[in-house]
């Protein structure tokens, strides 16, 4: 590859996949100065996916005719693939990984590669239902939710590169192992997974708006257009929930929806917490957004879900709160091992599962769903 | 299927590794039409797979599958929809920096 076209600095200049590997190979090439020869010695990480598989031909059966006209209105929208051109960097992009504190840093990174290995599992899961399914509305869907996820995945993997942190596909050549997931749960966790990663995207997003001084990398100016991905495929798993009654009607399902709801709620609680810098850096109160986040998200779920969380429920920050400190007496827990280290361990999870069941039995605020989940990002 | 024994087979597959700006995504497709059931366990034989910044590779390759018996299917089935949480960005990545 000596092919030497008018080279952009950037690879993410470039127009073409030529030029973009023109630019990577300036970077990797013998004429490089000490700087970039730092920058070229990357840290290696490995992306650790899941694999999943599930019942395909109950996943096949589907039949979208109930909600045709609003499955056929967002699969049009999602062909015309309004964000395609989006995700090019421009002269905003302003990454200045040096001037960042190291501290920050690593909690960013961790921040990076979390969402890129969520975007990159969730490629992977689409791309699979894509392939084993043969009803043609089902099998579309699935290839242009995963063309969304490899798109995001790529350019959350550029900003890393630019931090230089090489992704590691080395999992492909490892055993793994190809865990269940029943279509229903598929439709929850990503129902919910989508839609609260539009609250997040959009609430951090927002608040930049408020506070342009606290933007400390450019990612953050892509997250409006980036959610809206998000909140389109949540979408339809909307009308997909929407094809059976009984998947949000009936009594065990219900019991399910609320599982899922508290799980995702609280799990996410307990991780932001754990980038306190990362939070600080935006200007973020951790709790004041974690409450926005999950009082968006309640709102968005009202198209599907027949009741949302109680979140203002004396129980709720109480015992997030609980679970936050077990989660870290757990962690030191393991990180002592030996008798002692094992027993506090235990105990952490012990306090994490009662705190978890104590929320789960809050009461749920029940309301009507309307009949059409139609709806348009709007935060 | 064993109800507790393991049995293995291999298959010719196709990786397709997209290592782009525009798309980063990686992929294995088994060319005799095998299929993964709950509990089965994949190994892609041969060298890690890298593709180059900027480039999308394509190499044909054998696995093997390791199906799982029938109780680990069965296990499998009950407890996989717990690791639900790895579809969300807040996950807890298990990244192994080196």
């Amino acid at each position: 590859m000596n092919k030497h076209v008018d080279t952009p600095e950037h690879s993410a200049y470039a127009n073409t996949a030529e030029e973009a590997i023109a630019a990577q190979d300036a970077l990797d090439g013998p004429e490089m100065t000490s700087e970039m020869a730092t920058e070229v010695a990357m840290q290696n990480t490995l992306l650790t996916p899941r694999f999943y598989t599930t019942d395909f031909d109950e996943m096949d059966a589907i039949d979208v005719t109930p909600v045709r006209k609003d499955w056929d209105a967002l699969i049009a929208q999602m062909k015309s693939d309004p964000n395609k051109g989006h995700f090019k960097k421009n002269d905003d992009w302003d990454a200045n990984w040096e001037g960042m504190d190291p501290a920050l840093k690593a909690e960013f990174i961790d921040f990076l590669i979390s969402s890129c290995t969520a975007e990159f599992s969730g490629c992977v899961l689409y791309k699979e239902m894509k392939r084993r399914g043969s009803n043609s509305d089902i099998t579309t869907l699935f290839q242009l939710m995963a063309r969304d996820e490899a798109r995001h995945a790529g350019f959350i993997n550029d900003a890393l590169r630019e931090a230089g942190i090489r992704v590691n596909l080395g999992f492909l050549t490892q055993q793994k192992k190809y865990t269940y997931f029943r279509p229903k749960f598929i439709y929850y966790a990503t129902y919910l997974s989508e839609k609260i990663g539009y609250a997040r995207y959009i609430t951090i997003f927002r608040h930049l708006e408020q506070h342009p001084d606290k933007r400390f990398h450019p990612i953050f100016q892509w997250f409006r257009e980036w959610c809206n991905d998000e909140f389109s495929h949540g979408e339809a798993f909307a009308l997909l929930m929407k094809t059976d009654p009984k998947l949000t009607e009936s009594r065990v399902n219900k019991m399910w929806i609320k599982f899922f709801l508290t799980a995702v709620y609280s799990t996410m609680w307990v991780r932001d917490h754990q980038r306190p810098l990362f939070h600080d850096a935006l200007g973020v109160d951790v709790t004041w957004y974690g409450q926005e986040v999950f009082r968006k998200t309640s709102e968005i779920s009202k198209q599907v879900f027949p009741f949302t969380l109680d979140i203002d429920h004396p129980r709720w920050r109480q015992n997030l709160d609980k679970m936050e400190r077990a989660s870290i007496q757990v962690a030191k827990g393991k990180e002592k091992g030996g008798i002692v280290g094992t027993a506090s361990r235990i105990a952490g999870m012990a306090k994490a599962a009662t705190a978890f069941i104590s929320i789960l039995t809050i009461p749920a605020i029940h309301h009507d769903v309307p009949e059409s989940s139609v709806m348009e990002p709007a935060y | 299927m064993g109800l507790l024994t393991r049995s293995k087979e291999t298959a010719p597959c196709t990786v397709t590794i997209s290592h782009r700006f525009e798309e980063l995504s990686a992929h294995v497709k088994f060319n005799n039409g095998a299929v993964v059931n709950p509990g089965d366990s994949v190994l892609v034989h041969g060298a890690e797979i890298m593709a180059p910044y900027g480039e999308v590779v394509e190499e044909e390759r054998t696995a093997t599958i390791t199906r799982a018996s029938w109780v680990e299917q069965q296990w499998t089935r009950w407890t996989g929809d717990f690791e639900f949480m790895e579809l969300c960005e807040f996950s807890f990545s298990e990244e192994v920096l080196s």
